[in-house]
């Protein structure tokens, strides 16, 4: 058993009365690098880029999460792709910048139930009080460096490159396990 | 009911009995027993032998501190563990526990004999007697001391237990659970404030479970507990048991470790042992206690010889009376206490002999009403009893003089020396302390962490005292953050308030120098080592300790430290502060590896990373090799092949054919923006203004010293577009250092980077038949030398697979690399394999790659340098940009030593006799020089090879390039290796085999 966790299909992976972790369906994730007056890019992409760390937008099935100064991974289905890109492309000339498709590059775990939180510290030596529901982080989980999204009080998604991912996963295994027990 | 139990008394449930076994022996005790305990309720006061003599000793306190009774515990296979305290311990039905340090038995030692011979075993032992003769050290001494000394037989088996860890993020942090703790809780628990209490004891309420008499506002103390608990539990005061702070670190992060299962009789699925909690509070209270000191006297060791205090506690707290005929020896108000308890309890307290000429009326009073002699202005010198103590040896002191001897029989010495405030977690914190002369003990004074301590831990008596202080160090701290509690006040009924003095050893009538007045038990220490090394020159009591070893056993010196100090200050003369004090250290008590490892065990040790196409390759018989994080196919051996086999079939196949190899794990970083073509000028050593896009160049990067860091091959999909690759082991080290002159030294430039890596899947096809293989599986180009020659790179499709394609060549051969989206890395190498089968495609692994790459003088970064090789030692100046204003190295390779004669240089080297050389061996110009000869370099890559016919090896030589053709010398063990230097390409000088 060494398939790689990019080939399973989207389905449950652990399970308890505490809390469950899902392999979410595929997307398309697109890096941006920018700096500067971003007005031509908020049009391209039909949303207004966040400018808080943490802080994400949406529009439509878009999503961005502001991760630095001049960084946002942005989410949407895969065929929403190649419009964005091709909007973000008009725009290079007016407003140069960085659009890196990295869809190949990572997987989405979703974690969710009543022990969610409790599950994340485990392995994030951040406080999750500091990520307020609507907002995301890029984190460091168990020593990997992983993009933590709060969807709601006990919904979250990680984003994890595809070589961590068996290893962040074996942990939310243990842990969906020990707080199944610890509630007995 | 066991014969030494109280009716009525205690906290334990004796309607619960609990049977465990003790050296083979089955005891019963009753639920909430620690094995200290429920053994002293069977009378049973033995529980190990000393660590240096061996001698029996017993229980002296009843909590963490305890240095004396330390047993192994055994639950089945693999769960033994030595050293466990017995007086923390809690038994279940079924636990095993031995003793330690003893052979043949614990009643009968042989290892006692040490005790005899003690005149040698004196300070400095080890140093003095193990000095000569030398070679005696390794095969005589050491093992000898090993064998001796240690405490309790390392565990064998593998622990079958998993360990866990959390992070935890609280605003108030209060460690302790006594009175003091209790109230901070309280008044901290305000307006949302998200407060934790923990404590190391299965049950919160610290010196109250050993003060069941006080009333607390009018209630029972127990009662007021009780409630109070609850109470704090409703605000929302998370209160953790069984759970030790064991460290306090840098801006208020405390390490803790919570035993889940230690105390039960079934493991629980899915539970750990241990947890390590890593706290971050906004606000820390220590109120850590304080701990009682033992006196120092001949004999203080003796099994039945214990500290008052914790006698109180076995009787009030799980219902023991450690003797029916004790007797007291203090020095502070407090054991009067424990004796009247005692004797209330039906003990016939023998006598109450106190150091101090006088003592408070009240006390006074209260001995006369239980019939309790006293004995004021005394001194002990001695106890006897073999396994127990039977009598206690007393003396009248007048001012100086030690009056005559008298001996009281009894079955158990409770003493106590006083209390010393626990100041562990505080100094962890680096918290300076103050030296009390009224309370000859250390304070503590200022901490640069967001940290308050509050009650017994910072010097105050009494239970009203300690509630009170605990309160308004909880108004503090929740002040500190904001909230504006209430204030709170105590009143105390019943407390028992007291004063005491200090002692150095107690004076004597007999020769000190033949007295064992222990002063550390567990490292067997007495007051007369400690003099002896101020005799000897020890100063400072940093030295004392390391000479004597007082405070460095695994209790850290939490009963012996103060004791230890006051007796070597007395020694020097000198007031104590100027001795000084150890540093206390974490963890606060004896904390288990795997609490420390947590999840990191087993296949969790680390994080192992895998490519899409590892599973293929360990489905076809792949061994691995670990490169950095990565595991990657090593070789491919079929069945019957070693190594060497399976790697020359590898090599002879892709050169003759086609080999096929995983890739993946190269750094891959997408440098994107108008300003990407500068960025990458300044930060190789190339040029790249004039690459075209569709164009590769083999990049070479320096750190600024002017040394080869990393190297890669990088194509220019546009003007504007750069994917750039990296070593394995260095992609993310080159992004960061990318990404370091981005933000701080260009932060005009505009452009920016993207780790790739594992955005892509990379299978290189290499071999005679690459570009016929891929041709048919290719849209968008012909790969022809004209449409697509070497070192070109586009972006079409593969197989129907969107990919990066790049003809490049690390072999020799006719190369590509084909980049797809990493989930359909499998699915590209699988349509490779199929389609080659046609040529007789050959899986090749990362030692295939190194032979086939050395055999092109194709260096790996890291192996042919070693961060002290500039491009030039390299032998590729060429890949310096000699036009280019500046680059990241340029002002470094400029300078004198890195442009001087005789720097080591890459060279080919190939043996005289044909033989393999060894990677690393060193060389030699002259083999016939005296020794130790002049070493000019070593070998850093040996292969055999086909494809040359012979062994080759690239090496850096001293002013190697200059030296062509000449021979250099490689002594190994059994012989000297002649060597040519040549060149370092062995195959195919000329690049006729890149031509399709």
């Amino acid at each position: 058993m060494n398939a790689p966790i990019s080939s399973f299909t989207p389905s449950v992976l652990a399970e308890s009365a505490a809390a469950r972790v899902s392999l979410a369906a595929p997307c398309a994730r697109l890096s941006l690098r920018v700096r500067g007056d971003f007005a031509p890019l908020n049009t391209a992409l039909g949303l207004t880029l966040p400018t808080r760390i943490g802080q994400r937008a949406q529009s439509g099935e878009t999503q961005a999460l502001c991760l630095g100064p001049d960084e946002w991974m942005l989410q949407a289905p895969e065929t929403l792709a190649p419009g964005t890109q091709a909007a973000c492309d008009e725009v290079y000339g007016t407003l140069p910048h960085s659009l890196v498709d990295v869809s190949g590059r990572e997987v989405t775990f979703e974690i969710s139930g009543p022990r969610a939180v409790d599950l994340l510290t485990l392995g994030m030596p951040r406080n999750p009080d500091s990520i307020a529901v609507g907002e995301g982080r890029r984190i460091n989980f168990d020593g990997v460096t992983v993009l933590l999204w709060r969807d709601g009080e006990s919904a979250f998604r990680m984003d994890v490159w595809h070589s961590f991912a068996p290893h962040v996963l074996h942990l939310l295994e243990t842990g969906v396990r020990e707080l199944a027990a610890e509630a007995a | 009911m066991s014969q030494f139990r109280v009716a009525g008394k205690g906290r334990v449930d004796t309607g619960r009995p609990v049977t465990f076994t003790f050296d083979g022996t089955s005891y019963k005790g009753a639920q909430g027993d620690t094995v200290a305990s429920a053994l002293l309720a069977n009378g049973v006061h033995l529980m190990g032998r000393s660590f240096k003599y061996h001698r029996p000793r017993g229980a002296v306190a009843a909590g963490s501190e305890e240095p004396n009774a330390l047993i192994g515990t055994r639950r089945g296979k693999g769960r033994f563990e030595p050293n466990t305290r017995a007086t923390v311990q809690e038994i279940w039905q079924g636990l095993e526990t031995t003793s330690q340090n003893k052979y043949p038995s614990l009643k009968w030692d042989i290892g006692a004999v040490n005790d005899a011979a003690y005149m040698l075993f004196s300070a400095g032992f080890y140093y003095k007697t193990f000095m000569w003769p030398k070679n005696f050290w390794h095969k005589v001494y050491e093992p000898f001391i090993r064998a001796a000394a240690g405490l309790g037989v390392s565990p064998t088996e593998e622990d079958p237990d998993h360990y866990a860890s959390r992070y935890l993020h609280c605003d108030v942090l209060i460690v302790g659970a006594g009175p003091s703790g209790l109230a901070a809780a309280r008044a901290a628990a305000v307006d949302g404030l998200k407060v934790v209490l923990v404590d190391e004891n299965p049950e919160a309420g610290g010196t109250l479970l050993s003060e069941p008499q006080t009333q607390i506002d009018g209630k029972p103390a127990w009662d007021w507990l009780a409630t109070e608990i609850e109470a704090l539990k409703g605000l929302g005061v998370r209160v953790m048991t069984r759970t030790t702070a064991i460290g306090y670190y840098h801006q208020n992060m405390i390490g803790m470790v919570e035993k889940l299962t230690d105390h039960l009789p079934d493991l629980p699925a899915d539970t750990p042992r241990e947890r390590m909690w890593r706290v971050r509070a906004g606000q820390v209270v220590l109120a850590q206690g304080a701990l009682e000191k033992p006196l120092v006297f001949h004999g203080n060791d003796r099994p039945g010889v214990m500290l008052a205090g914790s006698a109180q506690t076995y009787l009030n707290r799980y219902g023991v009376l450690v003797g029916k005929k004790p007797v007291v020896l203090t020095a502070h108000d407090s054991a009067w206490y424990a004796a009247f308890d005692l004797a209330d309890a039906g003990a016939r307290v023998q006598a109450i002999v106190d150091t101090r000429d006088t003592v408070r009326d009240d006390l006074l009073a209260a001995a006369q009403e239980r019939g309790i002699k006293v004995k004021l202005g005394h001194t002990a010198t001695g106890t006897t009893g073999r396994l127990r103590v039977n009598s206690l040896r007393v003396n009248p002191v007048k001012g100086d003089a030690v009056g005559a001897a008298y001996t009281i029989a009894c079955d158990a010495v409770l003493m106590s020396g006083g209390w010393t405030p626990s100041l562990h977690l505080f100094s962890h914190t680096k918290g300076s302390l103050t030296w009390d002369d009224d309370l000859t003990t250390f304070l503590p004074k200022d901490t640069p962490e967001d940290c308050v301590i509050a009650g017994a831990s910072r010097g105050l008596w009494g239970i009203e005292a300690a509630l009170n202080d605990g309160a308004e160090k909880g108004r503090e701290v929740a002040a500190a953050l904001g909230k504006a509690p209430a204030e709170l006040a105590y009143a105390v009924e019943a407390d028992r308030p007291g004063t005491g003095t200090t002692h150095k050893e107690l004076p004597t009538d007999r020769s000190p120098g033949k007295a064992k007045a222990f002063v550390d038990y567990q490292n067997d220490v007495t007051a007369k080592d400690l003099r002896l090394a101020v005799r000897e020159g020890m100063r400072s009591i940093e030295h004392v300790k390391r000479y004597t070893t007082n405070g460095m056993a695994t209790d850290q010196g939490k009963m012996s430290n103060i004791n230890g100090l006051n007796i070597a200050a007395d020694a020097l003369g000198k007031k104590q502060p100027q001795v000084g004090l150890t540093t206390f250290r974490p963890p606060y008590t004896p904390t288990s590896f795997g609490a420390f490892a947590g999840y990191h065990r087993g296949e969790h040790f680390e994080v192992t990373r895998k490519t899409q196409i590892d599973g293929w390759a360990e489905e076809n018989g792949a061994v691995f090799e670990p490169v950095g994080q990565w595991r990657r196919a090593w070789y491919f051996p079929k069945t019957g092949e070693d190594m060497e086999t399976a790697v020359r079939r590898e090599c002879v196949a892709t050169r003759a054919s086609l080999g096929v190899f995983d890739a993946s794990t190269l750094g891959k970083i997408e440098v994107k923006g108008p300003d990407a073509v500068e960025f990458m000028n300044r930060m190789y050593t190339n040029p790249w203004t004039k690459l075209a896009p569709g164009r590769c160049r083999y990049g070479l990067l320096c750190g600024d010293d002017g040394f080869i860091r990393d190297d890669g091959v990088i194509g220019r999909l546009s003007e504007d577009c750069f994917h750039v690759t990296t070593t394995t082991g260095g992609a993310a080290r080159v992004l960061n250092m990318m990404e370091d002159y981005l933000q701080t030294e260009w932060p005009e430039l505009n452009v920016w980077l993207t780790s790739t890596t594992e955005q892509w899947s990379t299978v290189a096809l290499n071999g005679p038949n690459a570009a016929k293989l891929l041709g048919s599986l290719v849209a968008g180009v012909d790969l022809t030398d004209e449409a697509f020659p070497h070192m070109s790179c586009v972006e079409c499709t593969v197989a129907g697979m969107p990919a990066r394609l790049f003809r490049i060549s690390f072999t020799g051969e006719i190369g590509f690399e084909v980049n797809v989206p990493a989930p359909m890395g499998r699915k590209l190498w699988e349509t490779l394999w199929e389609a080659g089968q046609q040529y007789d495609i050959c899986a090749y692994g990362t030692e295939t790659m190194h032979v086939l790459r050395a055999e092109k003088g194709y260096i790996i970064v890291g192996q042919d340098t070693d961060g002290t090789v500039t491009p030039y030692d390299a032998g590729m100046g060429w890949a310096v940009g000699k036009k280019k204003p500046d680059f990241v190295g340029m002002r470094g390779l400029a300078r004198p030593d890195l442009v001087a004669p005789g720097r080591k240089q890459l060279v080919g080297l190939l043996s005289e006799d044909q033989s393999k050389l060894e990677e690393g061996a060193q060389i030699v110009f002259d083999p016939n020089q005296p020794l130790p000869m002049t070493m000019v370099g070593h070998v850093t890559s040996s292969y055999h090879s086909d494809a040359a016919g012979r062994p080759i090896a690239l090496a850096l030589v001293e002013g190697g390039h200059d030296k062509m053709g000449e021979t250099v010398h490689i002594p190994m063990p059994d012989r000297t290796i002649a060597a040519k230097i040549t060149s370092t390409i062995f195959v195919d000088p000329e690049n006729a085999r890149l031509k399709i």
